[in-house]
């Protein structure tokens, strides 16, 4: 009798830890992540994270969105600027499309190549930088001119016309070419010259961004050395300004400002890529605010934007500003311009 | 009686032993071409550089103890920067290569002056576990220099690989073994 009770409590006791054994095991099978959508399990130091820096204090932010963002209907937007008129103008895929100040397509045509950069003349002339070559056309589209190619080697990626002259960036030659308004190569600036106290532009990705200023100077960014530099048209260095610093007055990353603009009040409007911000400095570089930051400018409102490598090449924004003072910032993820006025005080 | 002499062949003979010749010959020589076929079709585990999104489970689902994946950079696509965001945190306290300043939590990338104001960065594969923190910088900041890769002098070639089942973003793929390695392209436009 009590050999039949062992006989059967062992039966149990096997049932039962059969039976926890496959609870067990079902468990571990449910828990198993062989996809890794529980993530990779690293510890917090191994975590990316600049969601802190991407914030800005709202106090800081001077401007809105002031109208509804224009479409550039590019698959690849590369740059803008503004006439003396108001109309926009914008490069991008193999084409120029121009808007109205109001946001509506009032003109476009096409490009034997893609285009890099542009500026519109106080005469009308639309000057383009395609990868290693100036073309200027007319209001219409018509082709007036191709400029010497500059070689293998050179990237345009900023141009800007002043009364006499034109100023081509190179960033693949880190090099700016001043010419007259014919083509014809004037001068050299920023090459590096001990005698002249020039130090070379430090341009380790293809954004290398240039203007003319109000005060009869060039300036150009060094992103290499997070400034903006100020350059006489022969060439010599006079000044400059700007820091690297991963808080909002200074700027952040390998190489920044990629792109700016000058405001009629000399004010300056720079662009940042990786952490990107839109932000206004005073005509000496002080700080003065911010235009957009990361919670405006990008979706998820940090470094979203590189979610795959190509994404990331993709966040050097483009701007410009009009008459009016609104700052025209092209999103070259959305291929959008969006446009921002200064909030009323108060 | 005539008898037949083996040493001395026939015609026929002739013809059939150099039939057979000739056939195992072909026969040799289809095997040769089938086996050479297949090795060039075997393949082998890569990672896209341009599909991967630097996730970190090529560090922990690898069935090795230390991942086969590890960082590798295109110096050709390198912007030589003083201030490089692979290298450095976010956030550094300063310029320089203390600790507290580097990005990567094993120390696995080395800097070293090149001249003012460039430096040269340089992955030590020991100390590297294929986390891809230092992609996710270069990748935001700057050119996207610093890239994962399966290491083949490691790599296992498993059959059904761990990470490429974890992989979110289908980077990790078969790739022919006589082109094991998917560079950065340079283009600096």
């Amino acid at each position: 009798m009590n050999r039949r009770l062992g006989t059967i409590n062992i039966k149990i006791f096997a049932g039962v830890l059969a039976a926890v054994a496959i609870v067990i095991a079902g468990v571990a099978v449910v828990r198993l992540d062989t996809t890794g959508k529980k993530g990779s399990g690293l510890g917090k130091e191994y975590v990316y994270d600049i969601k802190e820096l991407a914030k800005i204090d709202p106090n800081l932010i001077l401007y809105e969105e002031a109208v509804e963002a224009i479409s550039t209907g590019f698959t690849d937007s590369r740059a803008i600027t503004v006439d003396s008129q108001g109309s926009i103008y914008t490069a991008g895929d193999k084409a120029i499309r121009v808007f109205a100040e109001g946001g509506n397509l009032v003109g476009e045509f096409k490009l034997a190549d893609v285009p890099r950069c542009l500026t519109v003349s106080g005469d009308g002339k639309i000057y383009v930088g395609m990868k290693d070559r100036v073309e200027v056309y007319d209001g219409r589209g018509k082709r007036l001119a191709s400029w010497e190619s500059l070689g293998d080697d050179a990237v345009l990626t900023s141009i800007a016309v002043s009364k006499n002259d034109v100023f081509v960036a190179d960033a693949g030659n880190r090099i700016v070419l001043r010419y007259d308004t014919a083509g014809k190569l004037i001068n050299r600036i920023g090459e590096r010259d001990k005698d002249r106290n020039v130090p070379g532009f430090v341009i380790p990705s293809p954004y290398f961004d240039l203007a003319v200023g109000h005060d009869g100077l060039l300036r150009v960014v060094d992103p290499g050395r997070h400034r903006i530099e100020a350059y006489t048209f022969d060439g010599d260095l006079e000044f400059w300004w700007g820091e690297f610093s991963a808080g909002v007055e200074g700027f952040c990353g390998c190489c920044n400002p990629v792109n700016f603009a000058i405001l009629e009040d000399e004010t300056f409007v720079t662009c940042e890529k990786g952490l990107t911000r839109v932000k206004i400095y005073d005509a000496k570089g002080a700080f003065v605010g911010v235009v957009a930051g990361p919670e405006q400018l990008v979706e998820g409102g940090t470094a979203g934007i590189c979610q795959f490598p190509a994404d990331c090449q993709a966040g050097g924004f483009d701007v410009a500003v009009d008459a009016t003072g609104r700052i025209l910032v092209l999103d070259t993820i959305k291929n959008v311009v969006r446009i921002f006025a200064r909030r009323e005080a108060g | 009686m005539m008898v037949e002499n083996k040493n001395n062949p026939t015609r026929r003979h002739f013809l059939r032993d150099s039939l057979w010749g000739a056939c195992l010959a072909g026969l040799g020589g289809i095997a040769g071409f089938l086996g050479r076929k297949s090795k060039g079709t075997n393949t082998v585990w890569q990672i896209d550089p341009e599909l991967c999104v630097a996730c970190g489970n090529c560090a922990t689902y690898c069935v090795l103890e230390e991942s086969a994946v590890k960082c590798v950079h295109a110096y050709a696509e390198c912007g030589y920067c003083k201030i490089c965001f692979g290298f450095f945190g976010p956030e550094p306290f300063d310029i320089d290569e203390a600790a507290e300043n580097q990005l990567c939590p094993t120390g696995a990338i080395k800097r070293s002056f090149v001249e003012d104001p460039y430096y040269e960065y340089t992955i030590d594969e020991k100390l590297c576990n294929g986390c891809g923190k230092c992609v996710k910088g270069c990748n935001t900041f700057g050119n996207g220099s610093l890239f994962l890769q399966v290491r083949h002098d490691r790599c296992l070639n498993c059959n059904e690989c761990s990470i490429a089942v974890a992989c979110p973003s289908g980077a990790h793929k078969r790739v022919p073994a006589n082109k094991p390695y998917l560079l950065k392209r340079v283009d600096h436009a």
